[in-house]
């Protein structure tokens, strides 16, 4: 490894590709491996052939925002390759421990496809449990309303009604794929925006 | 009658770095046709002549997402320098996309160019 000329700078070059590393947190190991070894090069080089180290930085961006263009770009390559929601999790998972931007879309997400996925179950478990899953209603003591999702595995309250009988079958599996696919299309298109901010700053 | 929005001063700015952004892809591409480059030399043929770079940093994120599309390769190769350098080559896929994003281009730019014209000759009458 070569070293830059002055012993300052190097300093400077450990503590932007320390950062960089943190920030990477998430990728694979040995991508960020890769990743480092990259901007390392690029840094000696460009300061080798006269380039300050505060110019070659500054054209770079700083580690935060170089960072997070290869996380985004992580989640999307993968969302390209396979649209499953464990894929597009497994990349706002990496996002969110990078920025609050892609923590609030975590959150988002995650609920979107806990309510899909509560909805498909119930379609299917009003095959299995004809009597007891479904939409129940009842009064409660103080005299309230309730409505709930019940997956049949207990009898529903006493005096409960029954909301959708049958119908919760097609309607829990169209609602609640609907709502898996549009989550992730929801995910996809805030790293888009994200990524597009980002370029152009 | 309705105001109109009074438009952001900087829009101008916002659809060139749209532009840009839009393009980079294809310029990359197209500056690993005709052989396997590093980082440097890729921006180095991006940046002359053309004012398509803004920031460096946003060039190796392309290349790591080019690769995992399968569009480019990379490898390791030692040198002079004392740092190995990571040269990115295109592959069949990547030749492929570069050729289609070409056409496209090219149809995109003729037609824009020809819907461009009375601007052309408004500028040469003033």
């Amino acid at each position: 490894m070569s070293k830059a000329s002055t012993g300052g700078g190097q300093e400077k070059v450990e503590a932007y590709l320390g950062e960089l590393r943190r920030r990477l947190r998430g990728l694979e190991e040995a991508q960020v491996g890769e990743v480092l070894e990259e901007i390392r090069g690029h840094i000696a080089e460009k300061t080798a052939a006269g380039a300050s180290i505060e110019a070659v930085m500054a054209a770079l961006g700083n580690p935060e925002a170089l960072a997070r263009e290869y996380l985004t770009d992580a989640l999307l390559a993968r969302a390209e390759i396979s649209r499953s929601p464990w894929r597009v999790l497994d990349g706002l998972f990496r996002w969110a421990s990078l920025s609050m931007a892609g923590f609030l879309v975590l959150v988002v997400s995650l609920l979107g496809y806990f309510a899909g996925a509560v909805l498909v179950l119930l379609g299917v478990l009003k095959l299995f449990h004809p009597q007891t899953a479904g939409v129940w209603t009842w009064m409660d003591a103080a005299g309230t309303r309730e409505i709930s999702l019940r997956m049949g595995f207990y009898g529903p309250p006493a005096g409960a009604r029954e909301l959708l009988g049958w119908w919760v079958v097609p309607l829990g599996l169209v609602v609640g794929c609907g709502l898996l696919v549009l989550t992730t299309r929801f995910a996809l298109w805030c790293a888009r925006q994200y990524r597009g901010r980002r370029g152009s700053q | 009658m309705k105001n109109l929005p009074i438009p952001e001063r900087d829009d101008g700015e916002k659809w060139e770095v749209q532009l840009r952004k839009g393009c980079l892809e294809l310029a990359v591409l197209a500056a690993l046709w005709d052989g396997p480059r590093y980082g440097l030399e890729i921006l180095a043929r991006l940046e002359s002549g053309s004012d398509l770079v803004v920031s460096e940093g946003t060039v190796y994120p392309l290349l790591s997402r080019l690769k995992g599309l399968g569009l480019v390769r990379s490898e390791w190769v030692e040198s002079e320098s004392g740092h190995p350098r990571k040269y990115y080559e295109l592959t069949a896929a990547g030749r492929q996309r570069a050729t289609e994003m070409q056409a496209t281009w090219s149809r995109f730019a003729g037609s824009m160019s020809k819907l461009l014209a009375p601007l052309h000759k408004e500028k040469a009458k003033a």
